[in-house]
């Protein structure tokens, strides 16, 4: 287990002091963490406590809620993501996002994944756009079940395929990030097994932040562990740190079922 | 006990009855009206002739068969004493009252057959010749009395017959029956309706995304709302009244045109269409919107990729029902000048012309009586048109209705 | 070359087709030299060039279509020939018109005397306008094209400027709501003014004579009272008693008794209903039923009946409502809560007891609501009542006799051969404010009435 090992000496995300407001109610309180380039980060806490909050502010996917306001710093390799000279549509191009229940557009398989390309101009030609679409489809693990078929609507897949489709999707623009906003809450078990498969695959090519409720599988698939509770960070450390040995009486309360 | 609940299931029953009756009503008043129309407006498609031999030998039409094909080749054979020649024509074969046994303007149709082939202009033909009002009245209808015998005693010589009135689909308006025809109605119809599209369509469109989609909540834009919910059930002739002081006092633009008319037609139609639009618009799920944002797609992308191309149905079949009462709409053109008597097919948007509706309108006040059977089938003819587009939009709707 | 929008049109659009491809070619090819990524994909460079171009000289070419006419006539007018013109109004216009259709080619010839010699002057100043307008708009795009151009590098964010445009595009297609709205009120508005000028609106408002004349305005012939009485009687009170009872009956069927079958034939039925053109309701009434309406009161005995009855014109405006009021009602019926039905039925209600004692009364606001819609639309229709209500202005509340409304009279005062400023033309515009200002708080009240009803029910 080498990469536990890892310290995040070379950070690909930072946030430092953010606070999230809501018109007149604050979602995220003063929260600092960095996200480390290789590895899986699995925010965890209960519902309401600000995880999936925090993760859309990390691609500004908060800027579609017009009461939402963010202050503090949040970087992605240095650059301030707030900073008025920051253009929100390559960031959300670096920093894909897959949402908790799959949203695949109503359009083909292959334009599903094809559209970011397209939009970004990624490939010059339809050959180019083969070609990508083919890996991310390798790399999201669906290209064996829909190669025969990717002229096929995207919704007529399964709720699992759909997921992996929408991940296929946000992997096509090739991002440095990846936001996983409770993947699998709307899957069955084998659906869910798939994608954690899946998320081990992609660890190392891209830092990946997932939200989960689901402790057992934040501790599966992540190396580093942020548990938040009240719009607060309460601990962050590695994974095995935090699910063996919690330093807080909160987060330790939360992992062994005192509530949540 | 029983007899109350005995009384309270008759009671019931009549309400439910009663609720039947209603339904049955609103039916029996469609069909009457379709039943009306359709009856007095089938006889409107078709035409009595009298045949009519010309012998060009004995009476020549001196026109230089060369010319025929030039511009002013109708004048030039009306100038030759074309109508003399057919109402001499008339009086020979059919006796004293000949002339008046075929409508007044048959010899124009001599004078088309002609154009089309100038053989006919030497020897002796036989031309069907459209009967005059009164006589193809009398003969579709029945008669009693001298002209009842006159109609009998024409039948018996093979004189009479019935054919499809090809001058009602082909003209345009004229003061008699027998050459009256709708194209001219027809064609500014789809001129004015044309030109509504063009404006009321996209105008209404991007004011719907902008409402929906990018609009803050401010006085602004409640006040484009509250305009344009108002504007919806504004009553349509105050339309014609802003057409008439702006369009046509203010800025000119040429009166009685199907610009005008569209003009007008478009800015009743546009607050339809934003309103179905966006209706339209708020049934795609955000999700998709997430989706898109997520990969990095702007918000004006979002929308003309996603929101919009899954938005088109629904707002195509609002369009088309919007489009489909502008075309049946009379009031307010009768305000910026549509109102008048056009003998011509209108040539572009900015010359006079009529529409399908005002034509069944100005025919309805005519006083010749052959042109009862015509507006009934003129009637019929927009009917036929608007039910069309109103099973296209409920087609559209049926086939692309999405449960998200 | 001549002046002719629709060909500069077409020549500045095809520049702009121009633009774009220059502009997408030279981002790709600024990219290629500095070797870094554009900001902005090629084809957005590519419209902003477009944009640039196209968008400034199609302006000025707006603008000088629209004033370029006058000053040629100005022109026309300074010019020697035309000292000569006589100095009244019409004839002075028809000469002008004269002249100017012959030197734009409109006509062969000239048609009035006189109008000859300023054939040349005419000629000579459209040639001038028109090439200096052309110069001015050609300038125009090459600047803005050239403009667009050189500021092509790979880092300027031509999206994001194409995309501030086309939200401003958007925005602009939503004030034409309010530009209209603005426009109704301030045409009305002003007309009106100037015909209160000559009437006072007392008299509009409360008088009860209506006869108005050619000419000058004479006092004591625009008296409203009898419009607005012929107005009520037709859309707010026959009509509705036809409409009201079979709309409501209908819905109740339709929501409460209908099997889903018989729904789904009934509805596009009553779909067709609403969708009969107004002319075809007038015609029918004018025709059909207004004849049928006489011979039955000359049978009862009821004197002066007329062949222009309010009654027809009533009924037929009933039937065309019915679809109206039977989809407000449905809506109304179909928002009150399951649960509500339930408990009635519950307790042994049958179906009618329920539907009269309970969901009607729950639904009574919003049916009143579409009521109050159905009625503003009723006294703003306009063909049914000038093909079958006539257009004598009758005080009289005997149903068949002949009464006018506002719309038909609006109509009457508006087609003819009228000058525009004469007083009955400024009182239709009066007439057409009253009703604007009527259907308006209808609306305002009804809307408000059935927003509070579906409120109360979420």
């Amino acid at each position: 287990m080498t990469q536990e090992d890892l310290s995040i000496a070379d950070p690909k995300m930072t946030a430092q002091n953010v606070n999230v407001f809501y018109g007149e109610k604050q979602a995220i309180n003063d929260v600092t963490i960095d996200v480390g380039t290789d590895l899986v980060t699995a925010f965890i806490g209960p519902s309401g406590c600000g995880k999936s909050t925090f993760l859309r502010s990390l691609n500004r996917m908060n800027d579609t809620i017009a009461s939402a306001r963010v202050t503090g710093k949040i970087t992605l390799e240095g650059e301030d993501i707030y900073d008025p000279s920051m253009d929100v549509v390559q960031l959300r191009a670096r920093v894909g996002m897959v949402f908790q229940k799959p949203n695949p557009f109503p359009k083909s398989i292959y334009d599903n994944v094809g559209y970011g390309p397209r939009i970004h101009g990624l490939a010059p030609t339809k050959a180019d756009l083969d070609v990508i679409v083919e890996r991310a489809l390798v790399r999201a693990g669906l290209w064996d079940e829909v190669k025969d078929r990717l002229n096929e609507s995207g919704t007529a897949l399964s709720g699992g395929q759909q997921q992996r489709l929408c991940i296929a999707r946000a992997i096509a623009v090739d991002p440095e990030v990846i936001l996983m906003d409770e993947p699998c809450s709307a899957l069955d078990p084998i659906a869910t097994a798939k994608i954690e498969e899946l998320i081990h695959e992609l660890r190392g090519k891209y830092a990946i932040v997932i939200v989960t409720h689901n402790m057992q599988q934040a501790a599966r698939v992540s190396q580093r562990t942020a548990f938040f509770h009240l719009g607060t960070l309460v601990e962050y450390g590695k994974t095995t740190d935090i699910f063996t040995n919690p330093k807080q009486e909160r987060t330790k309360d939360y992992i062994t079922g005192r509530y949540g | 006990m029983q007899t109350r609940i005995a009384r309270r299931y008759a009671a019931e029953r009549r309400f439910r009855l009663i609720g039947l009756g209603a339904v049955l009503l609103s039916g029996a008043f469609l069909a009457f009206l379709l039943f009306v129309m359709v009856g007095n407006g089938a006889r409107g498609f078709t035409y009595t002739n009298v045949a009519v031999p010309i012998d060009f030998a004995s009476t020549p039409l001196t026109v230089d068969a060369a010319r025929l094909n030039d511009p002013d080749a109708d004048q030039l054979i009306a100038n030759a004493g074309l109508a003399d020649i057919v109402a001499f024509a008339a009086e020979e074969a059919l006796g004293d009252d000949g002339d008046e046994l075929i409508s007044e303007n048959a010899w124009k149709e001599v004078r088309s057959a002609i154009k089309d082939d100038p053989e006919l202009m030497t020897g002796r033909h036989v031309f069907d010749l459209p009967a005059s009002s009164e006589i193809d009245m009398a003969a579709k209808a029945g008669a009693s009395g001298a002209l009842g015998a006159r109609i009998a005693e024409l039948r018996r010589d093979g004189r009479l017959s019935t054919g499809i009135h090809w001058p009602f689909f082909r003209n345009a308006d004229a003061t008699d029956p027998a050459v009256a025809g709708i194209w001219g109605a027809l064609k500014g119809s789809v001129l004015t309706i044309f030109i509504a599209f063009c404006i009321a369509f996209p105008t209404g469109v991007l004011a719907a995304l902008y409402l929906e989609e990018y609009a803050p909540k401010n006085r602004w834009t409640d006040m484009i709302e509250v305009s344009i919910n108002n504007l919806a059930a504004v009553p349509s002739i105050i339309f014609g009244l802003l057409a008439l002081a702006v369009f046509i006092n203010w800025f000119g633009i040429c009166q009685a045109s199907p610009l005008v008319g569209g003009l007008t037609l478009a800015l009743m139609t546009m607050p339809v269409i934003v309103i179905a639009s966006r209706n339209a618009i708020k049934a795609v799920p955000p999700s998709i919107r997430d989706a898109a944002l997520g990969v990095g797609a702007s918000p004006v992308q979002v929308v003309f990729h996603h929101v919009l191309p899954l938005a088109l149905p629904g707002i195509l079949t609002g369009t088309i029902i919007g489009m489909a009462r502008a075309l049946g709409e009379t009031a307010p053109l009768l305000l910026v000048g549509m109102r008048a008597f056009i003998g011509d097919v209108p040539g572009g948007i900015c010359s006079p012309s009529t529409v399908l509706p005002m034509q069944i309108f100005l025919w309805s006040d005519e006083v010749d009586r052959g042109f009862v059977e015509k507006t009934s089938a003129a009637i019929i003819v927009l009917l036929f048109v608007l039910l069309s587009m109103n099973a296209l939009a409920i087609y559209l709707r049926n086939k692309f209705e999405k449960r998200w | 070359m001549s002046f002719n929008p629709a060909a500069l049109l077409l020549l500045i659009v095809g520049l702009g087709l121009i633009g774009w491809l220059a502009g997408r070619a030279r981002s790709a090819m600024v990219a290629g030299r500095a070797g870094t990524k554009l900001h902005s994909r090629p084809q957005y460079h590519g419209w902003y060039v477009a944009l640039w171009l196209f968008a400034p000289a199609a302006i000025f070419l707006a603008v000088w279509s629209s004033v370029a006419p006058a000053m040629i006539t100005n022109d026309v007018l300074a010019s020697e020939a035309a000292q000569r013109l006589p100095a009244f109004g019409f004839e002075r216009s028809a000469i002008l018109s004269d002249a100017r259709g012959v030197a734009q080619g409109d006509q062969p010839s000239v048609r009035i005397e006189g109008a000859g010699p300023l054939v040349e002057p005419y000629r000579a100043a459209t040639q001038k306008y028109g090439m200096i307008g052309i110069a001015a708009m050609l300038a125009l795009a090459l600047a803005g094209g050239l403009f667009a151009f050189t500021r092509i590098r790979p880092d300027f964010r031509a999206r994001s400027r194409v995309e501030r445009i086309v939200m401003g595009l958007l925005l602009l297609a939503s004030l034409v709501a309010i530009l209209t709205t603005f426009g109704i009120v301030l045409s009305l508005l002003f007309e009106s003014i100037r015909f209160f000028q000559l009437v006072s609106p007392a008299e509009l408002l409360f008088g009860t004579y209506w006869n108005p004349q050619s000419g000058a305005a004479v006092e004591g012939t625009f008296g409203g009272i009898p419009l607005f009485w012929g107005t009520v009687l037709i859309g707010a009170i026959i009509a509705m008693i036809v409409a009201i009872p079979i709309g409501m009956m209908t819905a109740v069927y339709l929501t409460q008794y209908a099997a889903p079958a018989v729904r789904r034939w009934v509805k596009p039925i009553l779909e067709i209903l609403a969708g009969v053109p107004t002319v075809v309701y007038g015609y029918f009434a004018a025709l059909t039923v207004a004849p049928a309406l006489r011979n039955f009161a000359v049978m009862i005995g009821i004197p002066n009946a007329s062949t222009e009855s309010a009654l027809a014109a009533g009924i037929v405006m009933g039937v065309m409502i019915i679809p109206f009021v039977s989809s407000m009602a449905d809506d109304s019926i179909n928002a009150v809560p399951q649960a509500m039905r339930d408990g009635s039925l519950a307790l042994g209600a049958t179906p009618n007891e329920t539907i009269r004692q309970v969901l009607i009364p729950a639904a009574l606001p919003g049916v009143m609501g579409g009521i109050l819609l159905a009625v503003s639309r009723a006294i703003g229709e306009t063909m049914i009542v000038v093909m079958a209500a006539g257009l004598s202005a009758n005080l009289t509340a005997n149903p068949f006799a002949s009464v006018t409304t506002v719309t038909a009279q609006i109509v009457k005062l508006l087609t003819g051969d009228q000058e525009f400023d004469s007083a009955k033309t400024l009182a239709a515009f009066a007439l057409g404010l009253v009703l604007f200002v009527v259907t308006l708080l209808l609306n305002i009240v009804a809307l408000r009435i059935v927003k509070k009803y579906r409120e109360a029910y979420e």
